[in-house]
């Protein structure tokens, strides 16, 4: 009899804690979330998941939690990544953009911002996964217009290829787990150099989880190839947009802001670029920065983004 | 003596096979990109050359094989890793050139229209990356291809233990190319860079080659003084 009430005891305490532990489960998943999408293509495993609490759909690729992409369902053409507004300077850094390059075309929403903003771009889009494409235009609302072209190809092959020359040139291929090498060494944006007309620029998005060696590589390697370079820390996503601009004058703070106001003028961009410019603007010309550049012979991405920067000469703002 | 030679020099030509793999990702993706049609074609073409050397060496082995032969083999290895990074960039930009004919003519139209999407695919890479790799890493691969067989020709002496022999042998060339693979990964890709690593594979074969060469010399002499 005694043993058998051990056993029952056991037995109750066992389903008490399966129960607790089940609940604490479910208190922590409280969000509802709902897979649209979710399929092994030949480079990732893309996922498209709708938040309907926060009434968003992310864009995640392999296991990885870290969003590609995310949209508000109910204004597919916003911005909705920090990250994203960041890059949206570029188009205020130019003054009269015509022909703008993306590499890495994500959940499209930096195309959707440009399509519905500057109508009048020429847009050409590179991005590597043919499945990326099809799952912007299945369920990130990404559609044609005479102005876009969407190229499926590495974007480096690219632009060795096409001689088109360009006056902005956006870098968003550093965003899945792996950063490819090839695309962040100083003979690639010595090439994307060469495919920009006069005061062009080129601007490139560097995500992580936190700040390392990978981070200030690079930008050592866009100060090595551009007269002007300047950065925007993107608030504490751990996006740093680097911009490096063929301009022989520096752009000061309080101009790129003004054009940024001006570009915003009777536009309904969903946040204040020439906020956003007062507030990321770095010059990054003159800082000093301990690392060497990264070339197609010497660079040790994946080293370099396990381990924490050396030093960096924090900017001051002008 | 003569025995774990053979095992330090299957130990070393499978590691430096592994590392020049390695190493010849990190040459050709700048140039054809970071795609898995590169990968796999240059894993093609070492598995390739291997077969063929195979097939070679095994055919060579059985025609007065000797320590200083092997020797050469390895060191023809060597000299070819080393000239690898002088021809490089003419092989990369002769299999894919720069800037050709603009967008669209060379990949087609995009097949959009209206609200459709302009896709454009123009063909990857898989011919340009089966190529270069051929053309820079067939040789060094057909060469390394030829020391198993050799080795295992020169390493077995007694038919009953041939698969004793045999498995001693693969057995320790492969831990040879596994720490070839990590090492390189590991660390020697990012301490040095990718023509230095060449140079390096290529300096350890020729050295082994030479040493291969001296001990056979020496061998030959002794045994000429024994009979």
């Amino acid at each position: 009899m005694k043993r058998t009430t051990i056993l029952a005891a056991i037995g109750a305490g066992l389903v008490t804690v399966l129960a607790l532990a089940w609940a604490g489960a479910g208190g922590a998943a409280a969000e509802q979330t709902v897979t649209r999408y979710d399929r092994e293509s030949k480079y990732y495993r893309i996922r498209v998941v709708d938040y309907p609490d926060e009434g968003r759909r992310c864009l995640h690729f392999s296991k990885s939690r870290g969003i590609q992409s995310s949209m508000i369902l109910d204004a597919a053409d916003k911005l909705d990544l920090r990250y994203s507004q960041s890059m949206a300077a570029a188009l205020a850094f130019h003054p009269a953009p015509q022909d703008v390059l993306l590499v890495g075309l994500g959940g499209a929403s930096v195309p959707k911002f440009i399509q519905k903003n500057f109508p009048d771009v020429r847009l050409d889009i590179v991005e590597i996964d043919p499945d990326v494409v099809k799952v912007c235009q299945e369920w990130f609302e990404f559609k044609g217009t005479p102005n876009t072209r969407v190229i499926v190809m590495d974007g480096r092959m690219y632009l060795k290829r096409s001689p088109k020359q360009y006056d902005i040139i956006l870098l968003d291929a550093y965003a899945a787990d792996r950063v490819p090498f090839h695309l962040t060494t100083q003979e690639f944006i010595q090439l994307a150099k060469s495919r920009l007309k006069a005061g062009g620029l080129v601007a490139s998005n560097l995500w992580e989880h936190a700040v390392n060696r990978f981070y200030y590589a690079e930008l050592k390697t866009f100060q090595a190839t551009f007269p002007q370079t300047y950065l925007c820390r993107s608030g504490d996503s751990g996006n740093i947009i680097v911009f490096g601009s063929l301009a022989a004058e520096p752009l000061a703070k309080e101009d790129w802001a003004k054009r940024a106001a001006a570009v915003g003028a009777g536009k309904d961009l969903g946040f204040d670029l020439a906020d956003l410019v007062r507030k990321e603007y770095e010059p990054l010309t003159t800082q000093k920065i301990d690392e060497k550049a990264l070339t197609d012979d010497l660079a040790p991405v994946d080293t370099l983004r396990r381990e924490d920067p050396k030093h960096f000469e924090e900017a001051q703002p002008k | 003596m003569m025995r774990a030679g053979l095992l330090v020099t299957v130990f070393l030509a499978g590691a430096a096979l592994m590392s020049l793999e390695m190493a010849s990702f990190r040459l050709v993706e700048p140039e054809l990109g970071s795609d898995i049609v590169v990968w796999g074609s240059l894993i093609s073409v070492f598995l390739g050359g291997l077969a063929i050397g195979a097939v070679i060496g095994g055919h060579w082995a059985d025609t007065r094989p000797s320590l200083a032969k092997l020797g050469l083999i390895l060191a023809a290895a060597g000299v070819v890793a080393l000239a690898v990074p002088l021809y490089a960039d003419a092989v990369l930009t002769w299999t894919y050139p720069g800037a050709g004919a603009p967008l669209p003519s060379e990949w087609g139209t995009g097949g959009g229209g209206g609200t459709e999407l302009n896709v454009y695919h123009p063909p990857d890479m898989r011919w340009a990356a089966l190529l270069a790799g051929a053309l820079l890493f067939g040789l060094p691969a057909v060469l390394l291809g030829m020391v198993s067989p050799y080795a295992a020709r020169l390493f077995v002496r007694q038919m009953p233990h041939l698969g004793t022999s045999l498995g001693q042998l693969y057995g320790t060339s492969t831990v040879g190319s596994i720490l070839g693979t990590l090492g390189t990964a590991f660390y020697l890709i990012a301490l040095m860079g990718t023509r230095w690593l060449l140079s390096m594979n290529g300096l350890v074969l020729v050295g082994l080659g030479a040493a291969l060469v001296i001990a056979g010399s020496l061998r030959r002499r002794a045994d000429e003084a024994g009979a």
